[in-house]
């Protein structure tokens, strides 16, 4: 924490970017009142109409609002997307550390279960798993879950390892710490710098892949003003009507370089290896 | 260091520029050669067998197959394979006389072969029983008779249903007809077949003159706006069926011919009304169609690519439209629909929007495919519609294969199906198919539930009738049954479309979708 507040007074760019990221945040909870219009309604005389005064993103296919859509698809990609990497971080970072800390049988069983996820190409073993369950948000996140939890997994278990070994770790045991105690207290603080990092390093990665998964037809249904949704709605009218496609690409191009530059300056923050 | 990485960037944005500038490409000239036709489609054969599924219609569409009859413009049966036909005077007996023709490889078709040809049909296919019975069929040289159990005012136009298309059984076994392609009439003959790409070569025994291109190639194209650009681009000279959102894109005349018809096919959504779901309520029913602004959909959302729905048959068939939609209790009403949910006992006493009964929010599944790139609109755009009267409706995006057996069992509310209303010629089929009473499977694709007494008689009526006249009367009788039972949604009629580079001469889209690549295709002069 005094590491984050340290960053936000001297790093310029964390500074920045922690702004823009506030900004986002902002923007999701306010939707409601700063959109123009209701997401949902669907006023079918107006379809398809060009970006104008009255609608400054245009309309869809069905009469909606196109920017009142991509205000609330931005509190509805935001919490999806943070909840899902939420998920994945607690997961993942439990399962690696008591792989790493107790090792043997659970470590090789857990450990060959990330292996079995990790031989698959994660997206495609996700448009998977999201097929056979049936195309929703929900499904759409579980997939992603089974396929994104072995990184973490990983890295925890092999810092883990590392941090076992050290001279602080023997004297816990030595002095008769129980397991619980000294991975609470010796070994999670070491390793979570890391794993935060990695978790908002990926926010910008899981946005693409969450919408990628709606686009394909496998996560947010419709009416849900998702942008991977609307971009594969738009799709259809790519040559007649492009701003159905422009943007709520181009949210989804803005939110997830936001996210990354952030994810980059928090490192710089966080990061002890890179103190001086 | 410092330079090298410049140059490294400069290198890099020149690539990316050079990637850019390729995906623009030049479009090829508008002529086509002889050689080879390049067609786009949507496919959903798996395999070529014609008694498999529906997977006859690609092979006729295909132009491989044919039948011993086949459709006009205005949906009148006319003569192909058979030349000819009469009935006799108890309407049970049917004498063909078949064209003296070959088959692709050579074989002479004779009345002979036509009957080991439909004899495999019903050994082969369920579904042709459901069409016609007979008692016997006897060939003698170019002499087909058919004797029906039941007078079968219809058959010359059953016949013409592509799970009768004429194929060489001696053939059978010899080759596989599902991968490699069935020994037919038609004139052109598949050389390899996948479910991307089936290539045709011309028939040189074909019988109604020479083939005028030599080679052609039908790629599934599913994807309506790929389609499109496929043609725009000129990887394909012919594109069946463009979206109504893409057809501006070929306005051109001097590039494209855009052949476009009033089909005979409807876009409905079948509901399930067995009792234990909200739709057995006709009220329910009621105010869901009073609660779709079907003009709207047709009109705006599908550019004027659609006539608004109402009754079952389409205005381009002559069975009466306008007064049937004069009757039609069920226009747009958004406040009566509200009041006939009230009247059914469903309000929104928890305020979320949505009215509920005994604690539950009316809620309807509606089982939708996207193969064709209206349907998720009408659907959306029913749910969008449906939630003012306070319905939600859950669309569930299903493969076009597994539609069929939702259907049968009745696992839905709401089941969108983009139908051909005249099977053969005739609206009885189709009449019979979703609507007769479903007595122990008697008549499967009735998953709905739907039975009316007086509308089984009127059937059963039309069996046996065989002056036109009166056969028009009973139809309408029956329409008229369905509009006041609520017992279906029609969404609209659709228009089809045919566009061709100019180059393709003859490329014309005709009502009865049995037909697309056909003889009259040609390099235009």
């Amino acid at each position: 924490m005094e590491n984050l507040i340290n960053g936000f007074k001297h790093n310029k760019a964390f500074r920045f970017t922690t702004c823009l990221v506030l900004l986002l945040i902002l923007i999701a909870i306010a939707a409601p009142v700063i959109s123009p219009y209701d997401p949902l309604e669907a006023v079918m005389r107006n379809a398809n109409m060009e970006p104008s005064l009255q609608h400054l993103c245009g309309t869809d296919k069905l009469g909606r609002d196109v920017l009142s859509r991509i205000l609330y698809g931005a509190s509805y990609s935001l919490t999806s997307v943070l909840l899902l990497v939420a998920i994945i971080f607690v997961v993942g970072t439990t399962l690696g550390v008591l792989a790493g800390y107790y090792g043997g049988l659970i470590d090789t069983v857990i450990m060959r279960i990330a292996d079995m996820m990790i031989s698959f190409p994660g997206i495609i073993l996700a448009i998977a798993i999201a097929g056979v369950m049936g195309g929703s948000l929900v499904n759409a996140m579980i997939a992603l879950t089974v396929v994104t939890w072995t990184k973490y997994a990983r890295l925890a278990r092999s810092m883990v390892l590392k941090i076992k070994r050290r001279d602080f770790v023997e004297a816990a045991i030595v002095n008769g710490g129980t397991s619980p105690h000294i991975l609470w207290t010796h070994i999670v603080p070491n390793i979570l710098p890391l794993m935060v990092i990695t978790a908002a390093a990926d926010i910008g990665a899981m946005m693409m892949e969450l919408a990628g998964l709606s686009f394909l037809g496998f996560g947010s249904q419709p009416p849900a003003p998702e942008w991977g949704l609307m971009l594969s709605e738009g799709r259809q009218q790519i040559q007649t009507a492009p701003w159905l496609m422009i943007f709520p690409g181009l949210a989804i191009f803005i939110t997830v370089v936001i996210f990354n530059l952030w994810g980059d300056a928090l490192r710089d923050v966080l990061d002890p290896r890179q103190d001086n | 260091m410092k330079t090298w990485k410049k140059g490294a960037a400069a290198a890099m944005v020149a690539l990316m520029a050079l990637a850019l500038a390729g995906c623009g490409g030049g479009s090829k000239t508008a002529s086509v050669s002889n050689d080879k036709l390049k067609v786009g489609v949507t496919n959903f054969a798996d395999t070529l067998e014609p008694t498999d599924n529906y997977f006859g219609w690609q092979v006729m569409r295909y132009g491989v197959g044919e039948c011993l009859t086949k459709f006009d413009e205005k949906m009148n049966t006319k003569p192909w394979i058979a030349e000819s036909w009469k009935v006799s005077d108890d309407k049970l007996t049917w004498t063909f006389k078949i064209r003296d023709i070959k088959f692709s490889n050579g074989n002479k078709v004779t009345a002979d072969a036509v009957k080991q040809s439909i004899e495999r049909t019903f050994k082969k296919a369920a579904r042709a029983k459901a069409m016609f019975q007979y008692e016997s069929i006897t060939a003698n040289g170019q002499e087909l008779t058919i004797k029906t159990k039941k007078p079968m005012a219809t058959l010359p136009g059953v016949l013409g249903d592509p799970l009768f298309i004429i194929v060489d059984v001696s053939e059978d076994g010899k080759r596989d007809f599902g991968k490699q392609g069935p020994v037919c009439t038609g004139p052109y003959v598949v050389k390899a077949f996948s479910k991307a790409k089936t290539e045709l070569t011309a028939n040189e025994h074909y019988w109604d003159g020479k083939v005028p291109f030599k080679t052609a190639e039908i790629d599934t194209i599913d994807d309506p706006n790929t389609r499109a650009m496929a043609l725009q681009k000129g990887e394909i000279d012919v594109a069946v069926n463009i979206a109504s959102g893409d057809m501006a894109l070929f306005k051109d005349k001097d590039k494209f011919n855009v052949s476009t018809i009033s089909s005979i096919r409807d876009v409905i959504a079948r509901m399930n009304q067995r009792k234990e779901k909200p739709l057995g309520d006709i009220r329910v029913r009621q105010a869901l169609i009073r609660a779709l602004d079907r003009e709207t959909y047709c009109k705006t959302l599908l550019k004027g690519t659609f006539t608004a729905g109402g009754p079952l048959l389409p205005p381009s068939l002559d069975y009466g439209f306008d007064e049937l939609q004069k009757m039609n209790p069920d226009k747009y009403n958004v406040e009566s629909a509200k009041k006939l949910l009230e009247e059914a006992g469903w309000k929104d006493t928890d305020g979320d929007g949505y009215v509920d009964k005994n604690g539950k929010n009316l809620e309807l599944d509606f089982v939708i495919y996207s193969g064709r790139a209206e349907l998720p609109l009408f659907a959306e755009a029913t749910q969008a519609d449906a939630k003012k009267a306070g319905i939600k409706v859950n669309i569930k995006n299903v493969d076009y294969n597994v539609l069929d057996s939702i259907g049968v069992k009745g696992q839905y509310d709401l089941l969108i199906s983009n139908v051909l209303t005249e099977q053969a010629g005739d609206p009885e089929v189709f009449l019979n198919m979703y609507w007769k009473t479903n007595v122990n499977g008697s008549n499967p694709q009735n998953g709905s539930g739907y039975s009316n007494p007086e509308y089984d008689a009127l059937s059963d009526k039309l069996a046996m009738e065989f002056d036109p006249a009166k056969r028009r009367e009973l139809i309408i009788a029956m329409e008229k049954i369905i509009l006041k039972d609520a017992a279906t949604i029609v969404f609209g009629y659709p228009q089809t479309n045919m566009v061709s580079k100019k180059g393709v001469a003859n490329a014309k889209i005709q009502p009865c979708d049995y037909y697309w690549l056909t003889k009259d295709f040609a390099p235009a002069k």
